[in-house]
């Protein structure tokens, strides 16, 4: 065994237990290229797919509710029978002013929410999303990375991610039809909304492109109310004392509200299903490998332990092939990720990478297969050594 | 061959494990497939559904049937277009809809039309809609009315109608008049006049190809534009992207079941070195060994679609309703042909081995 080990570094006997560990699990993938290349290659595929998914989601998930989650006012007022979403829901003015009554709220304000088409500098018309809410008020983006809030009608905070799309500060888009100029005057992070660019704009401006891009309009309601609760109140308890006291209403707070999204719980629970069966595949697969081939190896692992192996030892190898396989899996599969996710991206829809995703990921999977391979270990542990004397092939005495 | 299937049905244990990982792939799938499928189908049901090949949109509504509004005068302006042979309406409102004795509303996709299409009749009478069967799920009966939005406009459901939803909302079919009074009534700000759709459904006369009368619309009506039904598909934002997606993650999920069968079969091969050597030196070809190999690995894939397919039935009935899943007799072909190529591709990888098997090891290789 030993002389194997040496066989093409230090000799042996001078080396550590942790560097024979090492160098026999090293030597068996060596001469088992086909094997340990071909388990690497679907761990990696299927790594690769739990991390390309994970990194699709969470970018889809942050373009569908940004404009929400990074708005200021900590509760949100829907009318009852919107089913939670914003652009079902339609708030009266007399419920606009019982909800600022409510004990607890220190500010409200009407908040509208809308899919325009916005002529760009260079002529292209792009879908945009537009949330107008009273300067001064709840509502504003509270990720503001450049420029300024809106001070007047007319002018707009951007979402950051679409500033080279014609979006950027000193630009101005034309809503149509109606030709409603809008000038940027300031960007944020993670605020688009519905998967489009996105612009913060006074209420009065959104009222205006309403009544532009529909002539037929009647009247245009706010979509909610945006409340900021006052010194010491919950959002949580003050939106069960709106709901409780405002008839027609359902107030929520903020994280409730975005969790509630139209599409937010299928996009999570769909993926979730899926990544949850990429991980069952990955396990199953890393543990019956390395059961198969404990087993196939049986006769060798006794004669091992037969000439003074302890059972240790073996199992040590057992797990840095286990951690080699995963490492592999894993430089393989995060580079392939970045160029996946990065290829595509496009202008509608800009997917991102994010490290502590990949990290949590990798850790949760190296634990799992770690664990998948205890069927293994146990196998190992069993071995008899006295049964080597038994064998008449792989290596026996009798 | 027989040999290979005495085997499989002999030591069955032998081929759990790559029968088990198949089975979990197949499911992945399926699963996959079936969300995309679903995702698709609520997006372009509603499109998919129309008889005319041509729909005409307000120009500035960039192909959202959401923000569209072709107005009477331009919706005469395109009858007016030589080669239309027929046009008809179609308008839109997403509503919560009140069923009999529910507390909690039902999302709603109320279309206005004026024509038979190929999934739905000629329009009711006012005040009667089709209703979507996803609707029937949902606790309704042909015969009960449904009460729409704030204002609770009703409508008397009097037939069911399939595969019309819209948004991932249940579609409720109804004429032009109730659709425009339903939506002034609950939704001001997107009010139409009367005569105003969203869209128009142009069908040309049959010396007129839709590409020619496209053309023709969007030249002599410069407030519309004009698309074929497959063009207005598949300028539905988000509908490429998604189906770009999942088509990339279900491709990769086809690569590792090939490696799967790949890794299983040369493992099984490495096993039985001194077993195949044996068969060769009593006579036995590379081919025929070979053969053997490719039916247990078809049989292995067939086994883990009839079981993959079962537990994706199964996780359909018990998916939580917000997870959209369609499971369609063609989806199940696809990743079965797909499943046995890869199984085919993967085992093939062991044939190198089989071919280099020296008969002689026979003798002295035990």
């Amino acid at each position: 065994m030993f002389r194997i080990l040496g066989k093409k570094g230090r000799p042996a006997a001078r080396m550590t237990g942790k560097e024979k560990d090492v160098r026999l699990a090293l030597a068996e993938i060596r001469r088992a290229k086909l094997r340990f290349g071909l388990l690497t290659g679907a761990v990696a595929l299927l790594v690769f797919l739990i991390l390309f998914q994970q990194s699709l989601a969470g970018s889809l998930l942050g373009q569908f509710t940004g404009g929400l989650e990074h708005q200021s006012a900590t509760v949100l007022v829907y009318a009852a029978d919107a089913r939670r979403t914003v652009d079902g829901s339609r708030v009266t003015p007399a419920q606009v002013a019982q909800v600022a009554a409510v004990p607890g709220v220190a500010a409200s304000g009407p908040i509208g929410e809308g899919s325009f088409t916005a002529r760009l500098g260079d002529g292209q018309l792009s879908d945009t999303s537009v949330i107008g809410y009273e300067l001064g008020g709840p509502g504003f983006p509270t990720t503001l990375s450049s420029g300024r809030l809106p001070a007047s009608d007319g002018e707009a905070v951007a979402s950051a991610a679409d500033a080279s799309q014609g979006y950027d500060i000193g630009q101005t888009v034309t809503v149509v039809p109606g030709d409603t100029p809008v000038t940027i005057v300031g960007l944020a992070d993670n605020i688009q909304f519905n998967v489009q660019p996105t612009l913060f704009v006074s209420f009065a401006t959104f009222e205006g492109l309403v009544r532009a891009t529909n002539p037929d309009a009647r009247a245009v309601l706010p979509n909610l109310v945006g409340v900021e609760p006052a010194a010491g109140v919950e959002p949580v308890a003050l939106a069960s004392t709106i709901t409780a006291q405002v008839a027609g209403v359902e107030a929520l707070d903020r994280d409730t509200a975005v969790a509630s999204l139209p599409g937010v719980s299928s996009i999570e629970q769909s993926f979730n299903i899926i990544l949850g069966l990429a991980f069952v595949v990955v396990i199953l697969l890393t543990g019956f490998f390395f059961l198969i081939i404990t087993v196939q190896k049986t006769p060798s692992l006794t004669l091992l332990r037969a000439v003074g192996a302890s059972g240790g030892f073996l199992l040590r190898n057992l797990i840095v092939q286990v951690l080699l396989v995963i490492g592999g899996a894993l430089v393989i599969a995060v580079p392939l990720t970045i160029a996946a996710v990065s290829g595509s991206s496009s202008a509608a829809f800009q997917a991102t990478v994010d490290p502590a995703v990949i990290v949590t990921t990798s850790i949760a999977i190296v634990l799992l297969a770690v664990v998948a391979s205890i069927g293994a270990m146990r196998r190992v542990a069993k071995i008899d050594p006295a049964a080597a004397t038994a064998r008449l092939t792989g290596g026996g005495l009798a | 061959m027989k040999l290979a299937w005495r085997e499989l049905t002999r030591r069955p244990s032998r081929f759990v494990t790559a029968g088990a990982a198949l089975t979990l792939i197949v499911l992945l799938l399926l699963a996959l497939g079936g969300i995309l499928d679903a995702l698709v189908q609520s997006s372009t049901g509603l499109l998919k559904a129309q008889t005319a090949p041509l729909i005409v949109y307000s120009a500035d509504s960039k192909g959202s049937i959401d923000r569209s509004r072709v107005t009477a005068e331009d919706r005469a302006a395109v009858e007016a277009v030589p080669g239309v042979h027929d046009a008809s309406g179609l308008g839109l409102a997403l509503l919560a809809g009140y069923l009999p004795g529910h507390t909690e509303p039902s999302n709603v996709a109320v279309f206005g039309y004026e024509a038979a299409n190929l999934r739905v009749p000629a329009p009711p009478q006012p005040g009667e809609g089709y209703a979507d069967r996803s609707l029937e799920t949902d606790g309704l009966a042909i015969g009960e009315t449904v009460e729409l939005g704030t204002a609770r406009i009703p409508v008397k459901v009097v037939g069911w109608v399939q595969d019309t939803n819209y948004n991932l909302q249940s579609g409720l079919w109804v004429d032009a008049a109730t659709w425009r009074r339903a939506l002034n009534a609950n939704i001001p700000d997107a009010a139409v006049a009367p005569g105003t759709f969203q869209a128009i459904l142009v069908t040309p006369e049959e010396s007129t190809t839709p590409a020619q009368l496209e053309t023709a619309i969007d030249a002599a009506v410069p407030a519309v534009n004009a698309l074929t039904i497959p063009q207005a598909i598949a300028g539905i934002p988000g509908v490429a992207e998604q189906d770009s997606v999942f088509t990339s993650i279900i491709g990769v999920t086809f690569a590792v079941a090939g490696i799967v069968v790949a890794l299983f079969f040369a493992l099984l091969t490495i096993e039985r070195v001194g077993l195949l050597g044996v068969l060769k030196a009593i006579g036995a070809s590379s081919r025929t060994l070979a053969a053997g190999l490719t039916l247990q690995a078809i049989l292995i894939a067939g086994g883990a679609i009839v079981l993959g397919s079962l537990l994706a039935v199964a996780l359909a009935q018990v998916i939580p309703d917000a997870v959209p899943l369609t499971l369609t007799v063609g989806r199940f072909v696809f990743t079965a042909v797909g499943l046995i190529v890869a199984a085919l591709i993967g085992s093939a990888i062991s044939f190198r081995r089989i071919i280099r098997i020296d008969p002689a090891s026979a003798v002295g290789g035990a």
